[in-house]
């Protein structure tokens, strides 16, 4: 009896400082997460429930929203045909560049990896157009890649190619020419830097093992570097992907989605409607959607990871 | 790092001959792959500084000129008066001036709330905020235009600052919170002993060891407002206001009063908006670095 009153006693005791530490807790956690929590309300949640009530309704910004049921659904799929072939053109950008990104950064920082002389010295020059600013790198591709002056073409035609690609200007070598300027931003940024972590993370000792069991250089890059690297690969192709598909900044300052309709990615599609035509209902329309595909897109990669992806140790 | 160098040829126990040769063949491959891709990563930058140095007539001769007959660094001084650069410089200036702070402060404050407290619905929040990262920016951009337009913050510098303040996004929060737990706990717990308040426990104790991460912090808010071109774009739309990023855009299109063509002077431009950049990265390499590192993203 007495040690089950001794433990009531004992239990709400502990319940009583448990609360008033809980209470506690609560207000300070409450109190220094509130600036976000008010831009997270503010700024996404409500913005982006506003924007789910405005793709059921036509709105220009300057007269009320009006409810069309689903229509600019309707329209999305069956009447807009440039919806279609934006998203095949960013599936394209991203499908190509993205990969082609994530193997070519993660060479490089295999190569750098190489406990060799003067490796600090390239890894500071790879890093380096990752730090030019996205428009003054278009600016400079577009001179690079220029179609009559640019150097790149006047070497291929030394080389002899005597009608080198129009680049920039030609529908077929548009969105080639956004990925190869990418590349030269993308491939020794920071996702360099993350494999290089993640090559860092490889015990020493499994190349020591593989070495002893007379293992080449090629054999240990097959069987201890790129299984270890799986996560980091995994990493590098999410984010690739969520940031390849809204390629915009690129394509908007270079051709303005041009020639044609040839680099009119998603996201420029969208801001047509949006800021062009002043269709708000219609882009908020298309945005969730392409919500949609990304979180899609994400939990698909998610799941295939299972199949590829070896963590060490568990 | 100099250990593993020193070790790796006497572990390595056939260090016969025939292998010493393989290693050195390794070895120039390697440094033959790594200067191939330098030269290709170098030379869109030295062609950037070499083309802002010649002038139009030289460009655009079919023989190209590797360097400038004569470097026109009156280019540069071109650039300037052509349009006006220097003010939107100092634009994107302002705004990374009204940004770091905002991020620092309230970055931190939400990084210790997640790091340090619990509370209830924790869990539920922080997921939310990592979820943030993966919607697309186009989702909100439309009602927050909208909301904006309504307040008449149009042309202001309030929609591409308030966010900063608020927070500063999911990626910045999350890394000072990840720096923020690698901070023992009894340091906290010291000083609450000594009866210091919460908010007293982050200025006095952890914000003083946390000058790595926030540096790193400003640094990639700098990086991103200095780079940010939609925003601007779509909030600015008086010349004066334009930041560097829009104004170079601006300056590619705008028609002027010659027809000449004006790729020396864009390249110029170019160079000059990088300048801050790479200084910044001179001064602060390892900075950049440490983003990777803070966040735990060892994998």
């Amino acid at each position: 009896m007495a040690t089950l009153a001794n433990r009531l006693r004992l239990s709400s005791f502990s319940e009583m400082l448990n609360t008033s530490r809980q209470r506690r807790e609560n207000f300070y956690g409450y109190l220094f997460l509130l600036p976000w929590l008010l831009g997270f309300l503010g700024l996404f949640l409500g913005p982006g429930l506003f924007s789910l009530y405005l793709s059921f309704t036509k709105y220009d910004v300057l007269s009320p929203p009006t409810w069309i049921g689903l229509d600019n659904y309707t329209k999305m799929f069956f009447d807009d045909p440039l919806f279609y072939t934006s998203l095949g053109r960013t599936f394209y950008y991203a499908g190509v560049g993205v990969p082609l990104g994530v193997i070519g950064s993660m060479f490089l920082a295999i190569l750098l990896n190489a406990k060799l002389r003067g490796l600090a010295a390239y890894r500071t020059l790879f890093f380096m157009p990752s730090l030019v600013p996205i428009v003054a790198s278009v600016v400079l591709w577009k001179w690079l890649l220029h179609a009559d002056f640019g150097i790149i073409n006047q070497w291929l035609v030394d080389l002899g190619w005597s009608d080198p690609p129009g680049w920039f200007g030609d529908r077929r070598w548009a969105i080639p020419s956004l990925i190869v300027m990418g590349l030269w931003q993308g491939l020794g940024g920071t996702r360099m830097i993350i494999f290089l972590a993640g090559l860092q993370g490889i015990p020493e000792s499994l190349y020591e093992a593989a070495s002893i069991d007379g293992a080449t250089a090629l054999h240990k890059l097959r069987h201890v570097t790129l299984p270890l690297l799986t996560p980091t690969i995994f990493f590098n192709m999410v984010l690739g992907v969520i940031g390849g598909l809204q390629v915009f900044t690129a394509a908007f300052v270079a051709t303005e989605g041009g020639p044609g309709f040839a680099t009119t990615f998603y996201s420029l599609h969208l801001y047509r409607h949006a800021f062009d035509y002043w269709n708000m209902g219609y882009a908020a329309t298309l945005a969730w959607l392409f919500a949609f595909v990304i979180v899609s897109l994400t939990i698909w990669q998610l799941r295939l990871s299972r199949r590829w992806v070896f963590y060490y140790g568990s | 790092m100099a250990a593993t160098i020193d070790r790796l040829p006497s572990t390595d126990i056939s260090g016969d001959a025939y292998r010493r040769g393989r290693n050195r063949v390794q070895m120039g491959i390697t440094y033959i792959l790594l200067t191939a891709a330098a030269l290709m990563f170098a030379f869109p930058l030295f062609w950037t500084v070499s083309s802002s140095l010649q002038t139009w007539k030289e460009l655009r001769s079919f023989e190209p000129h590797l360097l400038p007959a004569i470097p026109q660094w009156g280019n540069y001084v071109k650039v300037f008066s052509a349009v006006p650069f220097a003010r939107w410089m100092g634009n994107s200036f302002l705004i990374t001036a009204i940004t770091i702070p905002g991020v620092i402060i309230t970055g931190s404050l939400t990084a210790y709330s997640f790091a340090r407290f619990n509370y209830v619905g924790k869990e539920i929040w922080f997921v939310l905020m990592l979820g943030t990262m993966m919607i697309p920016t186009q989702v909100t951009l439309i009602p927050q235009y909208v909301l904006f337009f309504n307040l008449k913050l149009i042309n202001t510098y309030v929609p591409l600052t308030i966010g900063s303040w608020l927070g500063g996004g999911a990626f910045m929060i999350f890394l000072l919170r990840q720096f923020i737990m690698s901070i023992p706990r009894d340091l906290d717990e010291a000083a609450l002993m000594d009866g210091a308040s919460p908010i007293r426990i982050l200025w006095g104790v952890l914000l003083p060891l946390m000058k790595p991460a926030l540096t790193t912090v400003a640094i990639l808010q700098f990086l991103g407002d200095w780079n940010e071109f939609f925003g601007p774009f779509i909030y600015l739309n008086r010349v004066d206001l334009f930041t560097a990023a829009v104004g170079l855009r601006f300056f590619q299109n705008i028609p002027m009063e010659t027809s000449d063509p004006r790729d020396h002077l864009l390249m110029a431009a170019a160079a000059v908006m990088t300048i801050p950049v790479i200084a910044l990265f001179a001064a602060a390499q390892r900075y950049f670095i440490q983003g990777v590192v803070l966040s735990g993203l060892k994998i």
